[in-house]
């Protein structure tokens, strides 16, 4: 993950947020959930920055989407208990955040916070293949 | 008064940005609004993985105290114990949940009647003030915004 790649990603989400009318915040972690860029969009609200940052780094650091986090709520698989954890603040369970991949490889992650749930997860998706095509 | 959108934002860092890489320091460069709400944050390719908060920190506390971080520098060094240091400077380390910066190269961002609008933050270039620091990063970021208004 490089600033330009990051750019690019922000650029395809932000045109995709506009397009659905849902001024919100898009964040780009590198793989080690470290903040790469983040852009708040005119008129998102100001706790949208620290949400969609958190989605990012929840999904580059667990290598999954933010939302299969909750699974971990389940007592029958291992693991259980890592959602409420929440070691260093950052932990989410909200969806939004996914994944950016090259290949087989996380290379870092994207994380949208402004509309519901699953406009989020449109916005993710919509700028993730829109930047793939890109290059 | 005005504020500051994510155009003007974008503006502000790759002015920034264009600065840093001629310094030859990748480094992070954050813009804020006059909330000190994040507008916008860049880390360059190669620059330190901490510089991203420092930055947003120095612009968050620009807008908080309306002034350059290097003046909330000035308050807290030794070398002012008796002025400022002593009449209360070091109750500002705790201060905005911890989040108050006192290194140089975050200032507030003023608009025509010297209203803060917002605040630019960079991290990354290993001096805070001189010809070559994280402040000119700055300076060259908002003076981007400040060529279209004139």
């Amino acid at each position: 993950m490089n600033l330009d790649k990051a750019k690019k990603v922000i650029k395809a989400a932000v045109d995709k947020a506009g397009e659905m009318k849902k001024p919100c915040s898009i964040a780009i972690v590198d793989k080690k959930g470290f903040l790469v860029a983040l852009h708040r969009m005119d008129n998102a609200l100001i706790p949208t920055v620290d949400i969609a940052r958190d989605k990012a780094w929840t999904a580059a650091t667990f290598k999954m989407p933010s939302s299969e986090i909750i699974k971990f709520g389940d007592p029958s698989i291992p693991g259980f208990g890592f959602n409420t954890q929440n070691w260093n603040d950052r932990l989410t369970v909200i969806p939004g955040g996914i994944p950016i991949k090259n290949g087989d490889d996380v290379i870092g992650a994207i994380g949208v916070s402004g509309g519901t749930p699953e406009e989020d997860v449109i916005v993710c998706e919509a700028a993730i293949m829109a930047a793939a095509g890109s290059h | 008064m005005e504020s500051i959108t994510l155009e003007m934002a974008e503006k502000m860092l790759e002015a920034a940005e264009r600065w840093a890489a001629l310094s030859g320091f990748p480094s992070s460069i954050a813009v804020v609004d006059e909330a000190g709400a994040v507008i916008a944050v860049h880390r360059m390719d190669g620059a330190g993985p901490m510089t991203t908060d420092i930055s947003i920190n120095k612009a968050f506390s620009a807008v908080y105290s309306g002034a350059p971080t290097l003046m909330l520098a000035r308050m807290i060094d030794p070398r002012m114990a008796g002025p400022t240091l002593g009449s209360g400077g070091l109750g500002l380390l705790t201060q905005a949940k911890l989040r108050l910066m006192f290194i140089p190269g975050g200032n507030p961002i003023r608009d025509d009647e010297m209203n803060v609008i917002g605040g630019i933050g960079c991290s990354g270039v290993p001096a805070g003030v001189g010809e070559i620091s994280d402040t000119t990063v700055v300076q060259a970021g908002y003076a981007a915004i400040y060529d279209e208004n004139d």
